[in-house]
């Protein structure tokens, strides 16, 4: 190549007649399918009565009250939180066990991470609910928690775990997802101590710092800022996947939709809304985590 | 090196899986009566059908199965908690102690009862035929459809489809993919019956009359048996709810509330989000 060449032009940040001619298309094309379908099925749309299970207007009280599938998208969202939080935990000893030195601490956690992580989701919350929740949540004594005890009985219980009523329910979905969701945030917790170098392990040594000193104040606080996106990533990833625990009947948003759907016979139009209010909490979150990065990217300098 | 593996990964993973399994205790002697009285609440496993069990627009629980658990828990003098369960795993779910008893529409069947007990039936549901008036004029009994010249219509893949084809094999069976579609070409004249579970043929029939009729006098072609289902091992409780379905069948009132809510919807139509 001469030095003479100019550089190559920056890429094109504005669109084209060309492109715009190609977005019409697709939107043409959609537009066209979604015309078609009223042709190709019977059926009868009716979405005030799927919208109606979202909000609904409470005459006697003259105001908007939630409905069914509200109320599981907040079960949902309490799901994914509390899942994330205990997931957490499991995956930042299981992921520490994993680059320990002890062969059992190794053993332990390699075993659970390969145990989950080849089933299938869908046979392991088949297997997990039906011999080991419901053995162990008697044991514990979860399944009859006093209703009227100020511990249960106050807004705040409710905001964090909804009706009481569904405890059990809602513990045996979180603890499944949980445990579920922890193996793959071992893995990320391990990627992140094994990514840094070997140097400021060596460095660390050098220096006379103890395995626990140099794990805390230096490799613990650069494999955070690795861990912390994927993390983010998993969060959501955990929202959707909860979507499974539907079918071992905990009351979260797929759920009920399949009730309302039952109810209603309007499946298209649950289903749809249904998606739509996955969509937006997800993207909102992706949104959200995005713009964290960025400033934790610049702070960094 | 191999040994070392399996030592590391499978030994371990195979040790927890049957833990899980071993640790099950064992069954408690006590019945599940007492229990029940002991807790203070009867937990209800069912699932949503038309119209044993729907939402309300409140999004409440409503229908025959919620007004016959609502009975049993008071005359127990407990409280009643459903627990809706999705229809697939309510058997699984019910052995693994979610719920004291399922009282869903399950229809009783041999092979069910291998795995669970079932009390003697409280509703008796099964296979209505709803028919063109015009297309069926001068057709006397049920014979008369068996015919390649008569058309019926039905859903895909459901019982309706395979009662059809045993009792009228010689008819042109047309299937479609739901209810609505199958009923609404024997309104149009496309087809001259349609055969679906009880009452939804029924219904429709009251949407169209003169148009359309339930065939069979009105008789169901098929009857089924539906009883509460219980856990295996516990004769006090499968008799208490056998008696009480007895006790209710006698005065009236399992018969009384089957009517209003099998009948004709005109009793709750308002209170459910339904297609009229």
């Amino acid at each position: 190549m001469d030095r003479n060449t100019p550089p190559p032009p920056e890429p094109r940040k504005r669109l084209t007649v060309l492109d715009l001619f190609l977005f019409g298309l697709v939107i043409a094309g959609v537009a066209y399918a979604a015309y078609r379908v009223n042709d190709v099925l019977v059926y009868n749309w009716n979405w005030q009565r799927v919208f109606d299970f979202v909000l609904r207007w409470d005459e006697d009280d003259g105001r908007w009250v939630t409905n069914l599938l509200l109320q599981g998208l907040f079960t949902t969202l309490r799901l994914a939180v509390w899942a994330t939080i205990f997931a957490a935990i499991i995956g930042l000893i299981m992921g520490y066990w994993r680059t320990c030195d002890g062969l059992v601490f190794r053993i332990i956690s390699r075993a659970y991470v390969e145990l989950i992580r080849n089933i299938p989701p869908v046979v392991f919350i088949f297997i997990f609910y039906f011999f080991i929740s419901s053995q162990v949540f008697p044991a514990l004594g979860f399944d009859r928690i006093d209703q009227d005890s100020p511990w249960v009985d106050n807004t705040l219980f409710w905001i964090l775990f909804g009706d009481p009523r569904l405890f059990t329910n809602f513990l045996a979905g979180m603890v499944c997802l949980a445990i579920f969701e922890g193996a793959y945030i071992t893995e990320i917790v391990r990627a992140g101590i094994q990514s840094i170098g070997k140097g400021q392990w060596e460095a660390g040594r050098a220096i006379g710092l103890s395995r626990t000193n140099l794990l805390r104040d230096i490799i613990f606080p650069q494999a955070v800022r690795k861990i912390l996106p994927p993390l983010a990533g998993q969060f959501i990833t955990l929202i959707k996947d909860s979507a499974i625990v539907s079918l071992i009947s905990i009351q979260e948003l797929t759920f009920l939709a399949t009730e309302v759907a039952a109810t209603t016979t309007k499946v298209f139009e649950t289903w749809i809304v249904v998606g739509g209010m996955y969509f937006m909490l997800c993207y909102s979150l992706a949104v959200t985590f995005g713009h964290l990065e960025n400033r934790a990217a610049r702070s960094r300098r | 090196m191999k040994l070392t593996k399996f030592f590391t990964t499978i030994l371990p993973a195979a040790a927890i899986a049957v833990a899980g399994f071993v640790s099950a205790p064992q069954a408690q002697a006590q019945s599940l009566l007492e229990e029940i009285q002991q807790r203070g609440t009867l937990r209800v496993g069912m699932s949503t059908f038309v119209p044993w069990a729907m939402r309300s627009k409140e999004g409440d629980l409503v229908g025959f199965e919620i007004d016959v658990a609502t009975k049993v828990a008071e005359d127990m003098g407990v409280d009643v908690e459903f627990v809706p369960t999705a229809w697939s795993g309510i058997i699984p779910a019910l052995l693994a102690n979610n719920f004291d008893v399922i009282i869903g529409g399950m229809s009783i069947t041999p092979q069910r009862n291998l795995t669970v007990n079932f009390t003697i039936p409280y509703a008796h549901s099964g296979q209505q035929m709803a028919a063109n008036t015009e297309l069926t004029e001068g057709f006397e009994s049920l014979a008369d459809y068996d015919n390649p010249a008569v058309t019926i219509s039905c859903r895909r893949g459901a019982t309706p489809c395979s009662l059809a084809q045993e009792m009228f094999p010689n008819a042109t069976l047309r299937r479609f993919d739901d209810d609505a579609q199958a009923f609404q070409e024997v309104v149009n004249g496309n087809a001259h019956a349609t055969i679906s579970s009880a009452p939804k043929p029924r219904f429709w029939s009251a949407a169209h009359p003169g148009k359309v009729y339930v065939a069979n006098d009105g008789q169901n072609l098929s009857k089924g048996d539906e009883a509460f289902a219980l856990r295996k091992g516990d004769p006090d409780a499968l008799n208490f709810f056998s008696n009480w379905i007895r006790v209710n069948t006698s005065n009236g009132w399992l018969e009384e509330r089957h009517n209003f809510w099998f009948q004709d919807q005109s009793g709750w139509i308002d209170m459910v989000a339904l297609e009229q």
